[in-house]
């Protein structure tokens, strides 16, 4: 078994001294961090936030971008192949941690994943001011029509449809939960890959969908947020989750540009650069290039 | 609000102007022209590379490892159902699940992607190689025993040359195949035409789909059409039979 372990992890560190050889993208003589990132624009962005003002910073960065679930980027972390990456401080509890109750606030949140990290020989830096949550939505008109203040208000609308993303049917913030939480048993579940739950909803394929609050397709239709007054959504701020080893070796050096980035990212400030990917399409680098030059950080 | 608890009065963020663009690309469009040529030198033109090499890789070292492979099962009869099998087990593996079982081992790298690719070629080289070298009529192979040939002039001279049109013909399946499930090796390497699709799936656009996709399909017939000329060449007999 010990053994298995170490063959497994010398094979995996070879494998990752290729990939950096074979990128040849670094340059300088700075220590060379990995930075990964997960499956969508808000955290490509953000890796891109990382990567540049690290380089910047006088690091050699590799950027990993789009690797697949919490689940891999998570096991990437611990097998070394990346050394941070930004995840959600809800996700870390929801997906890894799972403890019987989810704390009430953002601040308890960030300080349970961070326990929770840390007893793992990881550690969590700061965390963003911008929480991307779940939300439920639905249509502007709907919600006039039959005064749709909270999610538990939907149950005036009698039986309708929820569009869910297929990954989120069952899980802590899912359909399941949904209906248990807010006593829906009238609304039935319409699985629809991420992105389309928004057309859906506008078309009324759909009478309600759950969407991201910081997605910028929100905004291109005339939806209402309804209120999570059950809380079930929990609190999601982004911190970097780094290996605690790294902290110790490079101090605030390596702490300090990612805390800087961090505290800029408001709300205001994370929509702005997720509609520029995602609605202008322009690249996550160019978005994180200009941002990070107009507030002087490169 | 609870987050503002975390954001212990932080400085404020200046917000750069991102400019502005079409009304196709606000609107997502079906397929914006001015997008597709702004964005091919950055996007899709190191993508389509990328998908070229990861290809040939694949296809090459295939062919290195299934050849030699039907070689053997061709003078060792027995290997034939235990090779055929491993590579048939190989070819039913789920891209994504094998891709997944990978990367613990080798890492969210090219040489995991490599390794799902080839093991996807194998079974259809194998076969294709091995039926090749099989087509040989046993009384074409006893004429040239009788002519006084070895078994190795008899390989050589004989069953390879009249085993190349199977072998092509595998070779083009397996490339074309290669070149659409490269795009599922997106969801572990950021390279090849599935990236760029992967990039536009949660927020969908049209423009990115469409142009990558069709880079994908010119790309297999591309690269069909040069196997089928080559295969011409390297069997100059096969046209003249064909034309008599």
């Amino acid at each position: 078994m010990r053994r298995r372990t170490l063959l497994t992890g010398s094979l995996a560190v070879a494998a990752a001294a290729g990939v950096s050889t074979a990128a040849g993208s670094v340059a300088g003589t700075g220590p060379v961090i990995t930075v990964g990132s997960k499956q969508f624009t808000e955290s490509w962005v953000m890796g891109e936030l990382y990567a540049q003002i690290l380089t910047a910073r006088g690091f050699q960065v590799v950027l990993k971008s789009n690797i697949g679930s919490a689940d891999i980027i998570d096991r990437a972390l611990r097998s070394h192949q990346i050394d941070l990456y930004p995840e959600y401080t809800g996700v870390i509890l929801q997906t890894f941690a799972m403890p019987k109750s989810m704390p009430v606030t953002a601040h308890g949140t960030y300080e349970a994943a961070k326990r929770f990290e840390e007893g793992r020989g990881l550690t969590l830096l700061r965390p963003t001011p911008f929480q991307n949550r779940n939300a439920v939505a639905v249509r502007a008109s709907d919600a006039r029509k039959h005064g749709l203040r909270t999610v538990g208000d939907l149950r005036r609308m009698g039986r309708i449809s929820y569009a869910e993303y297929p990954d989120n049917i069952t899980g802590p913030l899912g359909y399941d939960a949904i209906v248990k939480a807010y006593r829906l048993s009238a609304m039935k579940v319409r699985p629809l890959n991420i992105g389309l739950q928004y057309p859906a909803l506008k078309n009324g394929d759909v009478d309600a969908a759950d969407v991201f609050t910081t997605d910028p397709q929100l905004r291109r239709y005339d939806f209402t947020v309804l209120e999570d007054d059950q809380a079930i959504f929990g609190f999601q701020n982004v911190s970097p989750v780094v290996r605690r080893s790294l902290v110790e070796r490079y101090g605030s050096r390596l702490t300090e540009p990612l805390d800087a980035v961090n505290a800029l990212l408001t709300e205001k400030a994370m929509q702005a650069l997720n509609e520029a990917a995602a609605m202008m399409r322009l690249s996550p680098a160019k978005v994180a290039d200009r941002f990070l030059r107009a507030n002087d950080l490169k | 609000m609870s987050s503002a608890l975390l954001a212990a009065a932080g400085p404020q963020p200046v917000i750069p102007d991102f400019g502005t663009v079409s009304s196709c690309v606000r609107d997502n469009g079906l397929f914006c022209v001015d997008w597709f040529t702004a964005n091919f030198s950055s996007m899709f033109g190191p993508a389509l590379v990328q998908h070229v090499r990861l290809t040939v890789i694949a296809v090459g070292v295939g062919f290195l490892i299934a050849f030699p492979l039907a070689l053997l099962a061709h003078f060792r009869r027995r290997l034939v159902k235990p090779l055929g099998g491993l590579t048939s087990f190989l070819y039913t593996i789920p891209p994504m699940a094998l891709f997944t079982l990978l990367v613990p081992v080798f890492g969210l790298s090219v040489l995991t992607a490599e390794i799902a690719l080839v093991s996807y070629t194998l079974m259809v080289l194998f076969k294709s190689s091995l039926t090749g070298l099989g087509e040989v009529p046993e009384e074409v192979r006893r004429a040239g025993e009788g002519m006084g040939l070895t078994r190795r002039e008899i390989l050589w001279r004989i069953e390879l040359p009249l085993a190349l049109p199977a072998v092509i013909s595998g070779l083009r399946v397996a490339t074309v195949t290669t070149i659409s499930v490269v795009e599922v090796a997106a969801f572990i390497i950021d390279q090849g035409l599935g990236s760029p699709i992967i990039q536009g799936l949660q927020s969908p656009f049209n423009t990115q789909f469409i142009g990558a996709g069709l880079l994908a399909v010119a790309l297999a017939l591309a690269a069909d059409g040069l196997i089928v000329l080559v295969g011409r060449l390297l069997t100059p007999w096969a046209r003249t039979r064909r034309t008599v």
